[in-house]
């Protein structure tokens, strides 16, 4: 279908969900792990941990690519990449669509990382030191790609008509292509988005992490006084959007409305948030999805469980918002799952509206008075939301703020 | 339609820093290719095409940048030499500004160094702090933010060779949706020993001996009217970009024929006014199904073809950026003239196709 132009802008509805996660496989399973407040943390299998004090993780150890893959050969995508085609089958058959559905449409595929494949390139740095560069495998050489995390998704779903992009900006990056698909939709120029994020567990990541000081021991503890740190995690989470009057048309179930994003940069410092900036983002989020503070129900907190980001977010919110809402940390439960963090977030959002319930924090104690918020500790709560908030930083001071709302019939 | 311009660009290129050098050395036709000193690069090629004496250190300067790494020194200077267009606008509201880089994946020398270190050191965690920020693949975008104090959207795009297609794709949305009064977009690339290792394991035998290039090109994207109100001459104004997927061997053509179709229909150009035609090109198969798409889609036109890769090599995810660098370096001063258009086009090995339009004035 080809839109005319001066079209007033399209509602944007998500109903699809796909969610690869240390605590469960498709949408169900991450619902009812959101619920019962669950947590992927446990050893790290990903690579060789000797060495370090401590090594725990929230790794997805019960996913076998076969069985969510069924048209390329996983042996030709790297982990991050069968993470979000999986993630992208799941939302296509939880929409109610099919494929050829989806090659009848024009579509934007956008796939937000951190790391794409790096870990591919930690094993190929392994054969580079013990048999030399010239021993490196094609086959990695070839799917180390970052394109390769939108592209997988065209190539498994056999999209004709189609934008594949990738958009590796760290932390934040799921938030930044789900609000590139909500544009796309929402200016008639796509049928349909599949948009979210992807990452793996590697040992470039956390190793990096750890040398910082910043991964916890055991557990992640977002808010906690005594938090000690992040939990590296992975997983991938894709939504399926598409035009209110599609969602209708067909009589799909939606789960909630895209209202709109926020996007802006420190431009400050290379890891270090910056509150009155991040502070700013969430304003410039709600403005564009025209809500006031005070509409939002709950806010679903970057909350890393760092020293520095709990509380530079936590003085951001206060800043905004004159009584903040209740704010979680789904990062208790699946770690921080990089480039699909704010992806699978905003996946627990549209859940948590569709459903009626706030995730918890879990693992948490006490309340670090620096932070000051209710970060609905350790067992969900029933609620009526109508608007809620997905926060997301990334290093370099990259925000990005979601705002998802209860669907409601047309004015 | 769009009446998003690009009215400033910036480009690096094996011709040098700066956009003189790439006019200078297209209009002589020269080729930037050359020897590697085997010495100093221990690769699997013979040649490369790399930007003359360009270190962090020379063109970002010596404060701050012991641990930049090559591709974010590459934006960095490149966006350095664009923002001196709208310096005015950045230091009133920086906010207003959005940066879009396109990278491959970042640095994977910067990435695979620090796991070698992690994997050689006498601990595991035995790796310079400093240098990990350049392993996450947003480094290049973020540092040129930071240095150069640009507070809009600041966004990353990877999309191998159409990387700069995409990028450009994503700003005029991000645009269109709100976000910024004008985007600074483009895209860099950096040649270093490990992406050569890689690409020539990752690349089919047709392919394998094609140089490796580096560079950035980044434009100014705004609309006509504040181009205007600003002195800035408007170059060319963005008509439209298209992207397509593809499957078997006559996939590419067929594909990419009907994303030009597509992108000049929406553009509203007629095919003979394409005057500049610049395909990411290269030896292969895939570049001479690249062509024939074009020609195809421009039956009778006879266009100037700027091929980019034979004279500047392999640049990845800058070669789009660079192609449309290379349109405007060839259309001269005051840009693409009244009634004239011109096409960029990408083919990805791993399955899609994309192209650009733009028109005079």
């Amino acid at each position: 279908m080809v839109y005319e132009e001066e079209q007033r802008p399209r509602r944007v509805v998500i109903t699809g969900l796909g969610a690869v996660t240390s605590i469960g496989l498709g949408a169900p399973t991450f619902l009812a792990g959101l619920k019962s407040g669950r947590s992927g943390v446990k050893p790290i299998t990903a690579f060789d941990t000797t060495g370090f004090a401590h090594a725990n993780a929230c790794e997805v150890t019960d996913f076998v690519p076969g069985e969510w893959i069924h048209h390329v050969d996983p042996e030709e995508l790297g982990r991050a990449t069968q993470f979000s085609v999986a993630a992208a089958n799941m939302a296509v058959a939880d929409a109610g669509l099919t494929a050829q559905d989806l090659r009848e449409r024009r579509v934007l595929v956008s796939v937000g990382t951190t790391d794409a494949e790096s870990r591919d390139l930690d094993t190929l740095v392994g054969t580079q030191l013990e048999e030399g560069p010239e021993r490196l495998s094609p086959g990695l050489a070839r799917r180390a790609q970052a394109g390769r995390l939108s592209s997988g998704i065209v190539r498994e779903l056999g999209l004709v008509d189609v934008e594949a992009l990738t958009i590796p900006t760290a932390c934040a990056a799921g938030n930044y292509a789900i609000g590139s698909g909500f544009d796309a939709i929402r200016h008639g120029e796509v049928e349909a988005a599949l948009c979210g994020g992807a990452d793996a567990v590697c040992r470039k990541t956390f190793t990096g992490f750890y040398r910082l000081g910043t991964i916890a021991p055991e557990v992640c503890q977002p808010f906690d006084v005594d938090r000690k740190g992040i939990l590296t995690g992975e997983g991938a989470g894709v939504l399926l959007l598409e035009s209110l009057e599609s969602a209708l048309a067909r009589g799909a179930r939606i789960y909630a409305e895209v209202l709109g994003y926020g996007l802006n940069c420190d431009a400050h410092h290379p890891v270090a948030p910056d509150q009155d900036s991040l502070a700013r983002c969430m304003e410039i989020a709600h403005r564009n999805a025209g809500v006031a503070q005070e509409d939002i129900d709950f806010i679903s907190a970057h909350g890393t469980g760092t020293r520095a980001n709990d509380v530079t977010e936590a003085g951001a919110i206060r800043q905004v918002f004159d009584t903040p809402p209740p704010t979680v940390s789904i990062k208790s439960m699946i770690g921080h799952s990089m480039g699909a963090a704010s992806a699978l977030a905003a996946a627990a959002c549209a859940l948590a509206i569709t459903e009626g319930f706030i995730p918890p924090t879990v693992n948490h104690r006490e309340t670090d008075p620096e932070c000051g918020l209710d970060c609905v500790p350790n067992e969900a709560r029933p609620a009526v939301l109508n608007v809620v908030q997905n926060n997301a930083l990334a290093f370099a001071g990259n925000n990005a703020v979601l705002i998802l709302g209860r669907m409601k019939e047309a004015a | 339609m769009s009446s998003l311009v690009l009215s400033a660009w910036s480009a690096i290129s094996p011709y040098g820093v700066g956009n003189a050098p790439l006019r200078n050395g297209l209009a002589e036709g020269r080729d930037a290719v050359a020897a590697l000193d085997r010495d100093l690069h221990e690769v699997p090629f013979q040649q490369a095409a790399l930007v003359p004496d360009f270190t962090a250190a020379r063109y970002v300067g010596k404060k701050g940048t012991r641990t930049m790494d090559r591709v974010t020194a590459l934006a960095v200077t490149a966006v350095g030499n664009l923002v001196e267009s709208v310096a005015e606008e950045l230091a009133a509201r920086p906010e207003q500004t959005a940066l879009v880089l396109g990278t491959g994946s970042g640095s994977v020398q910067s990435i695979m160094d620090f796991t070698k270190d992690s994997l050689s050191g006498e601990r595991p965690y035995h790796v310079e702090p400093a240098r990990f920020p350049n392993t996450v693949m947003n480094r290049a975008a973020g540092q040129s933010a930071i240095w150069h104090r640009i507070k809009g959207p600041n966004t990353t795009v990877a999309g191998g060779s159409l990387t700069g297609l995409l990028a450009l794709s994503y700003a005029l949305r991000l645009h269109r949706g709100g976000h910024c009064a004008r985007v600074l977009c483009g895209a860099a690339e950096e040649f270093s020993a490990q992406r050569a290792w890689l690409e020539w394991h990752g690349r089919a035998d047709e392919e394998r001996e094609t140089p490796l290039g580096e560079g950035a090109a980044v434009f100014l994207i705004e609309p006509a009217e504040d181009a205007a109100a600003a002195g800035r001459t408007a170059l060319a104004r963005v008509g439209a970009t298209r992207f397509r997927a593809y499957r078997g061997t006559d996939g590419p053509r067929e594909a990419l024929t009907a994303c030009v179709r597509s992108a000049l229909d929406t553009a509203g150009v007629e095919p003979g006014a394409i005057r500049f035609v610049a395909p990411l090109g290269g030896g292969g198969k895939l570049a001479a199904e690249e062509e024939q798409a074009v020609i195809d889609a421009l039956p009778g036109v006879h266009p100037e073809w700027i091929r980019m890769r034979e004279r500047i090599g392999d640049t990845s995810a800058a070669a789009t950026a660079l192609q449309l660098a290379a349109v405007l370096a060839t259309a001269g001063e005051q840009g693409l003239g009244p009634g004239e258009a011109a096409l960029v086009t990408g083919v990805e090995r791993d399955g899609q196709v994309g192209c650009a339009v733009f028109t005079g004035g």
